[in-house]
């Protein structure tokens, strides 16, 4: 597992409520897979507890936030979700949520 | 007659002074892409990676092709220093050449096949082009073949794609481009994957002929060969029935899912911002690699005056200026200012006002709408000459009833900066027209006159200044 992620929110609100959320991360670890993708479920802290991989927060415009968080991965999920293409991803993982 | 190949082009360009090949080791995690930005910022010259972090010397990065217009010239296989006009020009005429494509059973883009179970993309040293995008762009200066689901309709288009993991990756063609259309029109009503092959490396007309503003159902490979005064040879994919240049320097066979999406995106666009735009895109499963011999990746460091800026500068005047041609608007010149990021087009007309305005804004809004403002001006300003667009702009252009506003839904440019983030996302936006042009009602006698050299001197006291000017060698 790595020890530091990024994941890219339209709704800090969502992410940022405790619960158990579905993101994309993008591994940081440095090398050739740096940036790889991976769809989770999760739960996101902050401020990060320590023992969890580091996460990163962007906006949807890339806009990184000064604080860090961490994340706990409860699964891996599959690569891609089951929708229509150009279909709203964010409302997509909401609904994976669900689920 | 154009280079046959990439790496033609690539020699011609560093023949005319225009490219510079970097043997230091390079990072492809921003350093390599920054010095492409750079480049494009200060109209500099291509350059080419030959040793990449993580990656070694096996695989090579070309950084921005044509992102000048010099370079384009050579693509052209025109004389670097052609002035922009005659680009133009040649341009048009090329684009009525047509010349169709020819099937060949080799070519060097198979010298190696990879299967798609032996496919990783990250052996690939894919740039993180900017800080703070979605992932590591590949598709950035591209060739995407796709077939329509019910017609032998082939199209080209220059489309991004992010790698997501070893196989998959998303992208977006916009859903108003022709790949969007074909895949939401075709595909997806009937569940079936669309194959796709995302070329890197062709010969510079190709490229050319798939980032144009062309006509629906209308044949990039055709356009290739007349942009390029040569047929472009095609050669079939491994995973599907779609044919390909056979010089390209690599070939990616995937299919698009017609019911799965991932995340995309945000990524650093050509209107010279990260506008927010992820979240309405696509993601397609890689089935083949194959490539050259140490092939050569592609890279436009997207942004303000890239690669994309040049090439839509004057497909998209001429595309622009025929459709209007067309709806018998007396139009005369059209120029689409690359620094305008696509956004941004002036065009000449015989005969102004604001009918003609009105007209302009309708015709060139009615399917897509990617221009936002044009500016609309008499025949006696020169629409390549920026100084004179925009003195007739601030100073003829009433505030008032010279501006013209057109509004639509679902077809706007999501791209654009200047939209909320909710309007990106309903693709709802607005194209103004800003009449520069006299009114056709207003007396010769009470028009005011421009006070320039070529419109308030007698013919013949202009002639006499222009013959003292070259006496005295200025």
């Amino acid at each position: 597992m790595a020890t530091e992620y990024e994941t890219f929110v339209r709704d800090r609100s969502r992410i940022l409520s405790g619960r158990e959320v579905v993101l994309t991360l993008r591994d940081l670890s440095p090398g050739r897979k740096k940036y790889r993708g991976v769809n989770v479920r999760a739960v996101v802290s902050r401020p990060p507890r320590s023992g969890e991989p580091v996460l990163w927060i962007r906006s949807v415009v890339g806009l990184k936030d000064s604080k860090p968080c961490s994340v706990r991965i409860i699964e891996e999920l599959p690569e891609a979700f089951a929708a229509e293409p150009y279909s709203d991803f964010f409302d997509v993982m909401e609904k994976a949520e669900r689920r | 007659m154009a280079h046959k190949d990439f790496r033609g082009f690539l020699a011609a360009i560093e023949s005319s002074g225009d490219l510079v090949t970097i043997n230091d080791e390079v990072d492809w995690d921003q350093e390599l892409s920054g010095i492409g930005r750079l480049s494009c910022e200060r109209n500099g010259p291509a350059f080419l990676f030959t040793n990449i972090k993580d990656y070694g010397s096996r695989i090579r990065v070309a950084a921005n092709p044509i992102a000048t217009w010099r370079r384009v010239a050579v693509a052209l296989n025109l004389p670097a220093d052609t002035p922009l006009r005659r680009l133009y020009q040649v341009y048009a005429e090329r684009e009525d050449k047509a010349i169709p494509p020819i099937l060949v059973n080799d070519g060097a883009c198979k010298d190696v096949i990879i299967p798609g179970d032996k496919v990783d993309l990250f052996d690939l040293p894919v740039p993180m082009v900017h800080e703070g995008d979605g992932g590591r762009y590949l598709g950035t200066w591209d060739l995407v073949v796709s077939k329509d689901a019910t017609s032998d309709w082939v199209n080209w288009g220059m489309y991004r794609f992010m790698v997501h993991n070893e196989r998959l990756l998303t992208g977006y063609p916009r859903p108003t481009s022709h790949l969007g259309k074909m895949l939401l029109e075709g595909y997806v009503p009937q569940g079936r994957p669309m194959p796709i092959a995302i070329v890197i490396g062709a010969d510079l007309p190709s490229h050319i002929a798939a980032a144009a503003t062309f006509r629906m159902s209308g044949n990039e490979a055709d356009l290739a060969g007349g942009l390029g005064e040569r047929p472009v040879e095609l050669i079939k994919c491994e995973t599907s029935d779609l044919y390909v240049p056979a010089s390209a320097e690599m070939v990616i066979e995937a299919e698009i899912y017609p019911d799965r999406v991932a995340q995309e995106g945000p990524y650093g666009e050509y209107p010279g911002y990260r506008s927010g735009e992820m979240g309405n895109a696509i993601c397609a499963r890689v089935t083949a690699i194959t490539h050259r011999r140490d092939p050569i990746l592609t890279l436009d460091t997207t942004g303000f005056m890239d690669s994309s800026a040049t090439t839509t500068s004057i497909s998209g005047a001429i595309a622009i200026k025929r459709r209007l041609e067309r709806h018998d608007v007396p139009v005369v010149e059209v120029y689409v200012p690359p620094e305008g990021g696509v956004h941004l087009a002036v065009v000449s007309v015989r005969r102004g006002g604001a009918e003609v305005a009105q007209k302009v804004v309708e015709v060139l809004t009615a399917r897509r709408a990617l221009m936002s403002k044009i500016i609309i001006v008499d025949d006696d300003v020169d629409v390549f000459n920026m100084a004179a667009v925009i003195h007739a702009f601030a100073t003829k252009c009433h505030p008032d009833r010279g501006t013209h506003i057109t509004r639509y839904e679902g077809r706007a440019n999501a791209l654009t900066p200047a939209y909320s983030l909710e309007e990106r996302i309903a693709r709802s936006g607005a194209t103004v027209a800003f009449d520069a042009t006299w009114p056709p009602q207003w007396p010769a006698e009470t028009t005011p006159i421009r006070a320039t050299l070529d419109s308030m001197y007698s013919p013949d006291v202009q002639r006499r200044v222009l013959q003292r000017w070259k006496t005295l060698g200025l």
